[in-house]
């Protein structure tokens, strides 16, 4: 559910009514009270986690996002508009095999993406553990 | 109170509990019935108090794991919950005590002092978090226009073959990043400037996305939430076509609590 804020002209604000899961990672997991040193054993991993996800932004595959963003806008703006199609025929004739690849790597990556989510939920499960707690009389 | 006896410690057939804690808030608060908490079942949310404060509270199976996306939801939710209508400390997600005395022995009793002192520094205030995000044919088009040799080396790059040219392909990727990231500073700034004078205070968190222009928390005086949410019409209007701008909130002030001291 998202309600637009109309205001004084253009540029509506998105105004989501409830978290998404990603603003929920984002918050709570990184912020907020830690009370006391146990409780910190529980959320390691998620920081490790949390710095991996930031240093993707200063990596080769966003450079070569950017480098293919910059192509595409030069495709957008020529505004011949049988230049894309033509383009995109003569990729699959030409160079199937290396679509392919191109293919496959966008695959890899939210694949990746996909593994960061189960191996953070599978860490976060790990850790929330009792055998982390501290109970004193429980190890 | 008879779960209050139980330490988590094992035993044959029983089900071990622990008492897991969403955040610190004021005595008057209760908790209706239905109210998110973590766990599956969801457990019942509980407000133990001490003095002029109060701890929200639910009971956890310790034999179950934590941290699937609807505890995480749950957590958030009942926070952003309570602080539209009380102040509350957030905790940061995950903490687990044994016993609901342990509640009151080792997080309220230690700490209360410091939990009422930080609540009525945030009574009145309200968390907004505002991510603004480039569109990105808009910053890529800027970038080419303002950098002859960035747009030069891309017009060189056109219709070569992706294998022949991955370098430089890396090479004008950078280029363009590094300039991204100076506008993404500059713009955070303007951000941060153009409703500085309706907040308490703001806290950066950094970009998650390489699109990402800017991610702030922000800290409102109840009073101002309408002057705020106008200055933040009169960017997105300024930023019309070349920036999206998102608004949530008011959220419980994850990003403006500070850790308590540890106990003497």
């Amino acid at each position: 559910m998202t309600v637009q804020t109309s205001g004084g002209g253009g540029g509506a604000i998105d105004r989501p009514s409830s978290s998404s899961l990603a603003d929920v990672v984002d918050t709570i997991l990184d912020k907020g009270l830690v009370i006391d040193a146990y409780v910190r054993v529980s959320l390691i991993g998620i920081e490790l986690l949390t710095i991996d996800a930031r240093i993707v932004i200063a990596s080769v595959d966003t450079y070569l996002r950017f480098a293919e963003a910059a192509n595409r806008l030069d495709l957008a703006q020529s505004g011949n508009s049988q230049g894309l199609p033509d383009l995109l025929h003569g990729g699959q004739q030409q160079g199937n095999q290396q679509q392919g690849v191109e293919q496959g790597k966008g695959q890899a990556a939210i694949e990746g993406v996909t593994d960061k989510l189960n191996e953070l939920t599978d860490q976060v499960q790990q850790l929330a553990q009792p055998g982390r707690q501290r109970s004193g009389e429980g190890e | 109170m008879s779960a209050s006896a139980q330490t988590g410690q094992a035993q044959p057939g029983q089900q071990r509990v622990g008492w897991y804690i969403y955040g610190i808030t004021t005595k008057d608060v209760e908790i209706n019935s239905g109210a998110p908490a973590v766990g599956d079942p969801p457990g019942k949310v509980e407000v133990v108090r001490h003095g002029d404060v109060a701890a929200l509270v639910s009971q956890v199976d310790v034999d179950r794991p934590l941290g699937r996306p609807d505890d995480l939801l749950a957590h958030e939710r009942l926070l952003d919950g309570v602080a539209a209508k009380a102040p509350v400390l957030p905790i940061r997600f995950g903490a687990v005590v044994a016993s609901r005395e342990a509640v009151l022995d080792e997080l309220l009793t230690p700490h209360g002092d410091e939990f009422a002192r930080a609540l009525r520094e945030i009574e009145g205030r309200f968390e907004y978090l505002v991510r603004a995000k480039y569109v990105e044919r808009a910053v890529v088009g800027e970038v080419l226009s303002e950098n002859p040799t960035v747009a030069q080396l891309r017009e060189r790059l056109a219709g070569q073959p992706e294998e022949a040219t991955r370098d430089e392909r890396i090479q004008l990727g950078q280029m363009i990043a590094q300039a991204v990231e100076a506008k993404r500073t500059e713009d955070t700034q303007k951000l941060i400037e153009a409703v500085e004078s309706v907040v308490v205070a703001n806290a950066v968190r950094p970009p998650s996305n390489e699109f990402d222009t800017a991610n702030i928390a922000f800290l409102v005086e109840r009073e101002r939430q309408s002057d705020f949410e106008n200055a933040l019409q009169r960017v997105a209007a300024d930023w019309d076509g070349r920036v999206t701008l998102r608004l949530l909130g008011p959220v419980a002030p994850y990003d403006f609590v500070q850790p308590p001291a540890p106990p003497q």
